[in-house]
């Protein structure tokens, strides 16, 4: 039943389109607010070959996709479990793996739409010379927006409530942003948890979409590969176990 | 090919620090092609989780339940596609207008869009909601919400459709109305499952009953022979005075009283002898449904 998860799919498209104030601005302002500080504080400075801004710039634009593609199906699943609406998915005769895909490819055109509209914006002020990598840069970001699409899928089904979502963001997800060389490379911070970022899988996808970017990379891009496709490979498999469980019983 | 057939399904829940609770115990029917069945019982019966299991809501303690000889544990996305179903809880989407909901449940039912608009414009024209497809869902009363998820679970033409209390909360006009709709889907050949706890409606749609309680079926089979089975034990009566105080074993059916006979001599010795001059007219017949539920589920 290929058509009832693509009907799904575009119901959860539709359901972002609907706010589609948040997620145009909400990008925008918070790229654009990071970036006014970082260029202020830090004008004309570079990381090896690449100016800061622009090292700063990718690495932002990534956690925003991060972000989008983590939150709009995790949002999505608790509020439908809050409501009620979850029995639409236990009834529809579409398998639990295929629901798991759907919202997480919504969440992925989120995630796109996104970094869309946040690099029209802003892009004008960013010193980059070209992109090193075009067609490494449309793979990672695609992998990435599905990778966290599918985290996100896992724990909104998982997840009881609001708490646990705000928890995720403010308790697990922001301390691995600032620990995924986001802001500065990894090699800069002090021992040890220049050694700990390395073992930081979202530090992976960042440092994978910017090699691709700019060609500067924090860190060996190979290794960097290898850990995201096993990362995206053990995400599909605990989004399958975690929506087969939770349509099957609640 | 039964368009239901259930085996020995069990339904147990653990809750911590509680006992083990059986909601649904040892189970077995089947419903043929083209019936209308009741699945009739107070309230905790077991109904509601009989017909989660069988939607492919929860999976079976133990036991088998096939849809169509389609195996529902082993291969539950060909034997939901069978299946229409109306859940007893009312919930609704917040973001999406009445019509969007349709085009949406529909497609996941693998409805080609181009046939989309037509089954909603049809589906809200026969529930009468044509004037509300533009309104977000959760702005409707609560019947109209009722007459929504009835609208949802027939949109794609299920050969089989289950409908969990789908009157309960709906004025007396639009439940002729939608018992209408689910007389003229049985018409057009679909398989329906019902449950209601007004059973004049099971009395006069039903062709075969399952009556539950406790979790465990207490009868099952055609109406028409469960009622011949109950129809000389049946006595009717009718008082003048209404409110006066009853013998056991006696209730209320309409405008009249009922109870099981045991021999006709004896039961009118006790009536002449409770009621008196108060009685206005006895007489033996067929037993209603409700009396046969009250009876079995006493
Ligand atoms: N998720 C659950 N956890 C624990 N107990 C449950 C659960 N769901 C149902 N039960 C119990 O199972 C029994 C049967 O409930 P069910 O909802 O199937 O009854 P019902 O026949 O549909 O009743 P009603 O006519 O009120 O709708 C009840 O005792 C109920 O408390
Ligand atoms: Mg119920």
């Amino acid at each position: 039943m290929n058509n009832g998860m693509w009907a799904l799919y575009a119901r959860e498209v539709k359901r972002f389109q609907k706010i589609w104030i948040d997620t145009i601005f909400n990008p925008i302002v918070s790229v654009g607010l990071y970036l006014a500080v970082f260029g202020v504080v830090t004008g004309g400075r570079d990381v090896a070959t690449v100016p800061y801004l622009a090292f700063v710039y990718i690495g932002l634009l990534s956690m925003n996709l991060i972000n989008a593609s983590i939150s709009n199906p995790a949002f999505a699943l608790i509020i439908s479990k809050n409501l009620g609406t979850i029995i639409d998915l236990q009834l529809a005769p579409i398998a639990p793996w295929r629901v798991g895909l759907a919202y997480a490819l919504a969440a992925l055109t989120r995630g796109i739409v996104t970094l869309g509209v946040a690099v029209l914006c802003t892009i004008w002020f960013i010193p980059l010379a070209g992109i090193a990598h075009p067609f490494l840069l449309i793979i990672t970001i695609l992998i990435t927006g599905l990778e966290f699409g599918m985290l996100g899928v896992a724990f909104g089904m998982w997840a009881k409530g609001f708490e646990a979502l705000t928890f995720l963001t403010t308790f697990i997800l922001q301390p691995m942003i600032f620990l995924a060389g986001v802001f500065y490379p990894i090699s800069a911070l002090p021992h040890p948890w220049n050694i700990v970022s390395q073992f930081n899988p979202l530090h992976h996808n960042v440092n994978l979409i910017r090699y691709a970017a700019t060609g500067f990379a924090d860190g060996n891009p190979y290794t960097s590969i290898i850990v995201v496709g096993v990362l995206l490979f053990c995400v599909a498999i605990i989004m399958q176990v975690v929506v087969q469980k939770k349509l099957r019983s609640e | 090919m039964n368009p239901l057939s259930l085996r020995n399904v069990t339904k147990t829940y653990k809750t911590q620090g509680k006992p083990l609770i059986t909601a649904v115990n040892d189970v077995s029917f089947t419903i043929e092609p083209g019936s209308i069945h009741g699945l009739l019982g107070p309230n905790g019966a077991g109904k509601s989780t009989l017909i989660s299991m069988i939607s492919g809501m929860q999976a079976p303690t133990s036991g088998s339940i096939t849809l169509f000889d389609v195996d529902m544990v082993r291969n539950p996305e060909q034997a939901k596609g069978f299946l229409g179903v109306v859940p007893q809880e009312v919930v609704v989407e917040m973001a999406f207008t009445v019509q969007e909901v349709l085009y949406y449940f529909s497609g996941m039912y693998g409805v080609p869009k181009a046939q989309r608009q037509g089954r909603i414009d049809h589906a809200l024209e026969d529930l009468q909601l044509s004037d509300k497809k533009d309104e977000k869902a959760k702005t409707l009363s609560g019947g109209m919400k009722r007459r929504l998820m009835i609208a949802k679970a027939m949109i794609h033409q299920p050969k089989f459709l289950i409908l969990d209390e789908p009157t309960a909360g709906v004025d007396v006009a639009l439940r002729q109305r939608i018992w209408d709709i689910v007389r003229r889907l049985h018409a057009e050949g679909t398989t329906i499952l019902f449950t209601t706890h007004y059973l004049e409606e099971a009395e006069q749609l039903c062709d075969t009953i399952t009556l539950m309680n406790h979790g465990a079926v207490i009868k099952e089979g055609k109406l028409k022979d469960i009622q011949k089975e109950f129809s000389q034990n049946s006595i009717h009566f009718e008082l003048y005075d209404q409110n006066v105080p009853h013998p056991e074993g006696v209730h209320r059916t309409g405008s009249e009283f009922e109870f099981p006979m045991r021999s006709l001599a004896e039961d009118m010795e006790m009536l002449t002898k409770h009621y008196n001059s108060n009685l206005k007219a006895i007489r033996s017949e067929a037993a209603s449904l409700e009396s046969i539920f009250l009876t079995l589920t006493a």
